[in-house]
């Protein structure tokens, strides 16, 4: 299996250029406007996870991944050698809470929940490893 | 990002443009505290030039309709574009933040 891989420190600066880098694969690979718009969507909310809770004080590399494939589907990786954190662990918050018991924690795992067709979490070696896949309908 | 704050009477309104996302938020955070810091009661988000939001945009979005409520103020929004109304929906902050096809018409709910 080939695969394109770009990697950055694991800071909010490198944001904006590893989501140009996975909607310009998306993109090659002829998702609608929207499409795209939600991709970009779950990449940050999982990249920004991998920030905050993978390198505390201590940045290290991310490595996004976007596999390469005849498949009009999308599949992309982040990898990182943080503290072994599964998001998807996250219990969802209560979205239908009045505004006074509203938490916004765990809102960006309950949107990759919401806006991806398959996500899953693995650790190998020191690695955390968030798999995401996006149809392409 | 860019914020474009203008008031009409006691109705202020925040337009905000291009992306709101983990690091342009910041940004917002600040102009909406240095806002605070006077008695205003009455917010408007203008929206129509806001192309994108992530849970960054959101927590921001949340803290300030808390702390408007604290203060007896009203905050609403305008003007959502499809994709932007999407993450709103999703999460469920439709329902917390009144949210109104027309600035006009955010105006009138805040008179």
């Amino acid at each position: 299996m080939s695969m394109l891989i770009k990697q950055m420190p694991g800071r909010v600066e490198s944001l904006h250029e590893l989501l140009t880098f996975i909607r310009t694969e998306a993109n090659k690979k002829g998702f609608s406007e929207d499409a795209l718009n939600r991709i970009e969507l779950v990449a940050e909310e999982a990249l920004v996870n991998v920030f905050v809770h993978g390198h505390a004080g201590n940045p290290g590399q991310v490595e996004v991944r976007c596999l390469i494939s005849d498949n009009p589907s999308l599949t992309v990786e982040i990898h990182d050698k943080g503290v072994s954190f599964d998001p998807l662990s996250l219990p969802d918050p209560d979205v239908e809470t009045e505004l006074s018991k509203r938490k916004i924690g765990g809102m960006g795992v309950f949107l990759i929940r919401k806006m991806t067709d398959g996500v899953s979490y693995r650790r190998e070696g020191d690695n955390n490893i968030l798999t995401m896949t996006f149809l392409n309908r | 990002m860019e914020i474009v704050v203008t008031n009409e009477s006691d109705i202020f309104v925040f337009a905000i443009r291009g992306r709101l996302d983990a690091v342009t938020v910041p940004e917002l955070e600040e102009r909406i505290n240095q806002w605070f810091e006077q008695s205003g009661t009455k917010l408007v988000f203008d929206l129509d030039g806001l192309d994108y939001i992530s849970s960054a945009g959101l927590r921001v979005f949340l803290t300030t309709a808390k702390k408007m409520k604290a203060r007896d103020g009203k905050l609403c929004m305008a003007r959502l574009r499809d994709n932007v109304k999407d993450v709103f929906t999703i999460s469920g902050f439709i329902a917390l933040i009144p949210a109104f096809e027309t600035l006009g018409a955010a105006q009138d709910a805040l008179q």
